[in-house]
């Protein structure tokens, strides 16, 4: 699962924290804790130098000191002197103290000397030393205090600073997220002080302006192909028309000619709409008025009345209201409700209405149809074709999703109701 | 008639060249810029086929030219770019019609003849075959004198059959040309039938000593 960098590097940091301290706890405690015998034991060892120095000088003390008192040092006779007698021995014992009521630790010197008259003697200093345990326990409190005081902080910086200096790149995600294709504006760049960013930023507008330019290159492509191919279509049909005028042509010469020629007047449409569809998404149909709908279906139904009766296809026109006034560009509401218009002909039953509804926000071109409900996810897909159709060329739907995307006055919903195909064209109010 | 076209595909020249001279016109052809001005300025034609992207320059500015010597010129515009800014500039700048390339010729011919009809003094604004004679300016058919009450579609159909009586129309033109681009989406072109069947009806009711022949499914003869 993805978390946010800022909870990304938060991990990191807790454990990376975490490690450091407890090596840094560990070495400081061993190094302190070496210290510290180190300066208990020359104290002792200075004690030693300064008891037999009074051994000497009073000799009485070796008699009077043979168990630990308020002097915290014995001096014992030793029977059977070692060769070290006066070797240095350091332990750590636990020792009774009544003011704690329990053991607790001492450091102990055990060494020997010869007294004045040359008898061997042993003699034991000790001194009561840090209570390790406590020491120890101590320690870790206050890092773990500390470990949590640094993490929060840490945390605390962390959430400021990376809020502050990410919300840059979230604006530029922003902006991604409402950058349509086909429209340079829609992305603008974020102005930032992180280098970061600002480099992301360049290569995102660097991108969108490549993909941009090879969008516009393939636009002009199909549309230059689309001229290119009118000029050589125009020869070869008008070829075959002067062809076609030769009275000593047999019937099945003339069939086949009309039947090339009537391939290449498809060839002809597939290239009209596709020039068309490139005139559109090119921006080449802008200057718009108002346009009254209604005029413009009656005057198209007029027009298509003898396909559709020639088809069994009945139009109905059913004005609620007399006009349908749109801001819209002439030739493309012409084209739009044409194509709609048509398809509701074609796709069509013999003996099937045309329902034509004009109402105050909105026009509903409904027809009767077998072919059950259309995914509108495809219908509007270039060169998609419905399956009991083979003379169209599959572009009529996007040319109308193309006029469509180019405005915000009118709004196409597509519905099945109750056997009928029900494209509506809503005003956006 | 004289006609004078500058088009710079040799081949697309040379058909409608071929085309307008079986209809009997007068035909000239240029096929760049600078022989086209040349012509274009010396010689007095009944109508220019111009086309818009010539080499050596742009047939639009060949049309302000004319423009400009203040020449009463008849333009038609022929063009493959077919694109919206080219045709309104080029009515504005003064053609009298535009026409996209790939065309019919019988559309063609109906575009020169009804621009020099409507330009000049000798265009014929009656056709007459036969004992029926139609006016293109009023949209009136007559038999024998006799009125014939057409609706605006087969009036169209028998306009462009009295163009050129006796040679085939294809249904494709027909469609293309009477009823505009909503035919070519058609599932198929029988619709026409019905249309041409009423037609002759009103012919024959009328005493029309012409009639208009299915010439094997492919199209339609004026005899």
């Amino acid at each position: 699962m993805a978390v946010s960098v800022k909870y990304y590097t938060n991990r990191f940091i807790v454990i990376t924290i975490l490690i450091v301290m407890a090596v840094w706890a560990l070495l400081f405690y061993a190094i302190l804790m070496d210290e510290v015998y180190d300066n208990i034991d020359d104290g002792l060892k200075n004690q030693k130098i300064e008891i037999i120095r009074e051994a000497y000088n009073s000799p009485e003390i070796l008699e009077n000191t043979k168990e630990f008192g308020i002097n915290q040092f014995r001096i014992l006779p030793v029977e059977h002197a070692a060769e070290d007698l006066d070797k240095n021995r350091f332990s750590k014992e636990f020792i009774y103290m009544p003011y704690d009521d329990e053991d607790e630790p001492y450091r102990v010197l055990r060494t020997g000397f010869y007294s004045k008259e040359g008898k061997p003697y042993s003699l034991e200093i000790r001194t009561s030393t840090v209570e390790e345990d406590d020491y120890l326990i101590n320690l870790a409190i206050s890092l773990a205090v500390l470990y949590v005081v640094i993490i929060l902080s840490i945390l605390l910086v962390n959430h400021l600073v990376l809020s502050r200096a990410w919300k840059p790149f979230r604006q530029t995600l922003d902006n991604l997220s409402r950058y349509r294709f086909g429209d340079t504006s829609s992305f603008e760049t974020v102005p930032t002080k992180v280098k970061e960013f600002e480099e992301l930023n360049k290569e995102v507008k660097h991108m969108i302006d490549r993909n941009e330019a090879v969008f516009e290159a393939q636009k002009r492509f199909l549309e230059n192909a689309s001229h290119e191919l009118q000029t050589p279509l125009a020869i070869t049909i008008n070829k075959l028309e002067l062809l076609m005028d030769d009275a000593t042509l047999t019937e099945s010469q003339l069939v086949q000619l009309s039947e090339a020629k009537g391939a290449l007047h498809r060839m002809v449409g597939l290239n009209r709409s596709l020039l068309m569809l490139s005139r559109i998404d090119n921006n080449q149909y802008v200057a718009s008025d108002l346009v009254d709908f209604s005029t413009v279906i009656k005057s198209l139904v007029d027009d298509l009345e003898d396909i559709a009766s020639f088809k069994e296809v009945k139009f109905v026109v059913q004005e609620e209201l007399k006009e349908f006034h749109v801001n819209f560009n002439r030739d493309l509401a012409h084209i739009l409700l044409s194509n709609l218009l048509r398809n509701a002909i074609k796709y069509n039953i013999p003996g099937g209405d045309v329902l034509v509804t004009i109402r105050e926000h909105e026009i509903e071109i409904a027809n009767d149809s077998d072919s059950g409900a259309l995914n509108p996810d495809y219908i509007f897909e270039r060169f998609y074709k419905g399956s009991q159709d083979n003379h169209s060329n599959g572009l009529g739907l996007s040319i109308v999703r193309s006029i469509l995307e180019r405005q915000h006055q009118i709004k196409l919903h597509y519905r099945y109701e109750s056997g009928k195909h029900c494209f509506v064209l809503e005003k956006v109010s | 008639m004289k006609v004078l076209i500058i088009e710079d595909e040799v081949e697309l020249l040379r058909s409608i060249q071929d085309f307008l001279e079986r209809e009997h016109f007068l035909v000239e052809s240029a096929d760049n810029y600078e022989q086209g001005m040349d012509k274009i300025l010396n010689y007095p034609y009944d109508i220019v086929l111009l086309d818009i992207m010539l080499p050596g320059g742009n047939g639009l500015d060949l049309l302000r030219l004319l423009k400009q010597k203040n020449v009463n010129q008849s333009v038609l515009i022929l063009s493959a770019k077919d694109s919206v800014d080219d045709k309104v500039l080029g009515l504005e700048i003064g053609a009298d019609d535009y026409l996209a390339k790939p065309f019919h010729f019988a559309e063609l011919l109906a575009r020169i003849k009804s621009i020099v009809r409507r330009n000049t003094q000798h265009g014929d604004t009656i056709i007459q075959y036969q004992n029926v004679s139609l006016d293109m300016d009023n949209r009136i058919v007559k038999v024998d004198g006799q009125e014939l009450q057409l609706n605006r579609k087969e009036f169209d159909v028998l306009y462009y059959f009295l163009l050129r009586p006796n040679k085939l129309l294809e249904k494709t033109t027909l469609a293309e040309t009477v009823w505009g681009d909503h035919a070519d989406q058609a599932d198929n072109l029988d619709f026409i039938y019905s249309q041409i069947k009423n037609l002759r009806k009103k012919l024959k009711d009328a005493k029309a000593k012409l009639d208009i022949q299915a010439v094997y499914g492919v199209g339609y003869k004026l005899v």
